[in-house]
């Protein structure tokens, strides 16, 4: 077994563990180290893993071998009041067909899979690792601390995919303070259904599955709640920005008792039994946040590289995750191939993201971190839009509006003319 | 959820040393002890008698809430040691 190693990928999660599979395959020393018991034990998500070319190309027989639930048939955003919701459904055969838009996934099993694979390229996989601080000589780093198996791990170059909360990063001067006005934190409780139960109830056959975001059932803070079908479960949750979270004082739990009680989702998940919560923090400050990509003899990965998006509609991460690991083990190739580990051979890196749809969609929502602040997204314009509905079909004897001048006169009334229009302006930059 | 039953839904492997070390003094002063109910695992309880935070690290998801808030810096908070920890089985 070498002694030094050519790359050391700390975390072994979609974006470390696809970098190792490159890195293993062009016939290199890889280390991949991993805090947990095994990979995944420490990682959760809401629950879908999106599609995702790299993945495809690596490891084309992964939809017949990999570890997963549903593929996602039907996707339904949901405006929510304590009484009501107005919900958009969309329901496509196109996503019948394969390569499927995405799938449900348990982050254990999938994480473990996908490691798996990695070692059978002949990366070394060490769990039980949690890397601590980072080595550096004359200005480059050149390996990590860890602490678990105590002891020091050496290679040329490290690929930190530690996760939203990357310590690495932080300590090789790569970023500042983790700021709460850039994060959320997402909160899930794992529910037991059967199979038959889930396809009645959300009207699936097979194994199609279903992705449900809500909006306006968070009490007024930022965020938003989910829920995705797995085969015998339902994984049902809420994201809430951290600055929100503290200004409200509230448990994010109790936020979500409220929205589990609510008429719509009891209705949905009636006799489910709890099988297990989850939290964990998720990058959420977009373009604007991100680190610094790398630096000499490392480079940044997946949510430690800031790596995600949300735009209220789409929230993608894994996908990037796994593409940047990979882009980040081309680099290495390259460096190790050059034998120049210099922040100079490894800015590759960042020129193969900025190439790459993960950068380009970085840089096209770039206002949508920003409209995610808006506070009357979340409370005020679900129940506008609920006012709106039930006054549309309400039949009671007073005379109706037209359209435009229904939707002018209930917004009017919980909005500021003013503020109707900055709030316009400001969605329309973030997604039109 | 009741959050009461949170060791039988998540499993923790318990480390006899805690990752998280709360600096009791500069808790003392502080005016949000918004850690307390923004964790997401119900680990900080906030004494108004004694005015002193404590921390139940045993069940700590490590999310990395109460890190992020915490403006006075009063949190030594790191990673558990290797394997230690929260140890999700299907999520």
């Amino acid at each position: 077994m070498a002694k030094y190693f050519d790359v050391i990928i700390v975390g072994a999660g979609p974006a470390g563990s696809l970098a190792a599979l490159k890195l293993a395959r062009a016939g290199l020393n890889v280390y991949l180290l991993e805090r947990g018991k095994y990979p995944g034990a420490k990682n959760m998500f809401g629950g879908l893993l999106h599609n995702t070319p790299v993945l495809n190309e690596m490891l084309p027989d992964f939809p017949e071998r990999a570890p997963l639930e549903r593929h996602v048939y039907k996707k339904v955003l949901a405006f929510m009041t304590p009484t009501s919701a107005v919900s958009l459904s969309f329901e496509n055969e196109n996503f019948e067909q394969p390569p499927y838009n995405g799938y449900t996934v348990f982050r254990p099993a999938f994480d473990s899979w996908l490691a798996g694979e990695a070692v059978k390229a002949g990366a070394l996989l060490l769990c039980d690792c949690t890397a601590e601080d980072i080595i550096k000589k004359d200005g480059q780093v050149t390996g990590v601390t860890v602490k678990g198996r105590e002891g020091e791990m050496r290679g040329n170059i490290i690929i930190a995919a530690d996760g939203a909360l990357s310590f690495l990063a932080k300590k090789a001067g790569l970023r500042q303070d983790f700021k709460s006005s850039d994060m959320g934190v997402g909160i899930k409780l794992l529910l037991g259904l059967n199979e038959a139960t889930i396809n009645e109830r959300f009207h699936l056959v097979r194994d199609q599955g279903a992705d449900i975001s809500f909006v306006g059932m968070t009490d007024g803070i930022r965020g938003g709640g989910f829920l995705y079908t797995n085969r015998e479960s339902v994984s049902v949750g809420m994201v809430v920005h951290l600055d929100s979270l503290k200004a409200a004082g509230k448990a994010p739990y109790e936020v979500l008792n409220e929205f589990l009680q609510h008429p719509q989702i009891r209705k949905l998940i009636k006799g489910a039994v709890p099988l297990e919560y989850s939290a964990h923090l998720i990058p959420e400050g977009g373009f604007t946040a991100m680190p610094q990509l790398y630096t000499d003899g490392m480079m940044v990965a997946g949510d430690a590289a800031g790596l995600c998006y949300t735009n209220g509609i789409n929230l993608e991460g894994i996908n990037l995750a796994m593409t940047s690991g990979v882009l980040a083990a081309e680099t290495a190739i390259k460096a190790i191939e050059a034998g120049d580990f210099s922040a100079k051979t490894l800015s590759l890196y960042k020129k193969k993201l900025d190439d790459s749809f993960i950068m380009k969609d970085m840089k096209t929502f770039k206002n949508a971190a920003g409209m995610m602040h808006l506070e009357r997204l979340f409370q005020t314009y679900p129940q506008v839009l609920a006012s709106i509905m039930e006054k549309m079909y309400r039949v009671d004897g007073v005379p109706r509006s037209k359209l435009l001048r229904l939707a002018r006169k209930e917004a009017l009334k919980e909005v500021g003319l003013k503020d109707l229009i900055v709030d316009g302006i400001r969605i329309g930059r973030a997604l039109l | 959820m009741n959050i009461e039953d949170l060791q039988q839904l998540t499993q923790f492997q318990v480390d006899e040393q805690p990752h998280i070390i709360v600096n009791k003094e500069i808790c003392k002063s502080c005016d949000h002890h918004a850690c307390v109910k923004a964790c997401p695992a119900n680990c900080y309880t906030f004494n108004e008698e004694t005015k002193l935070l404590s921390v139940v690290y045993e069940t700590c998801l490590e999310c990395g809430t109460c890190y992020v808030i915490c403006d006075k810096g009063a949190l030594d908070w790191s990673y558990p040691r290797g394997g230690y920890g929260v140890c999700y089985r299907l999520t």
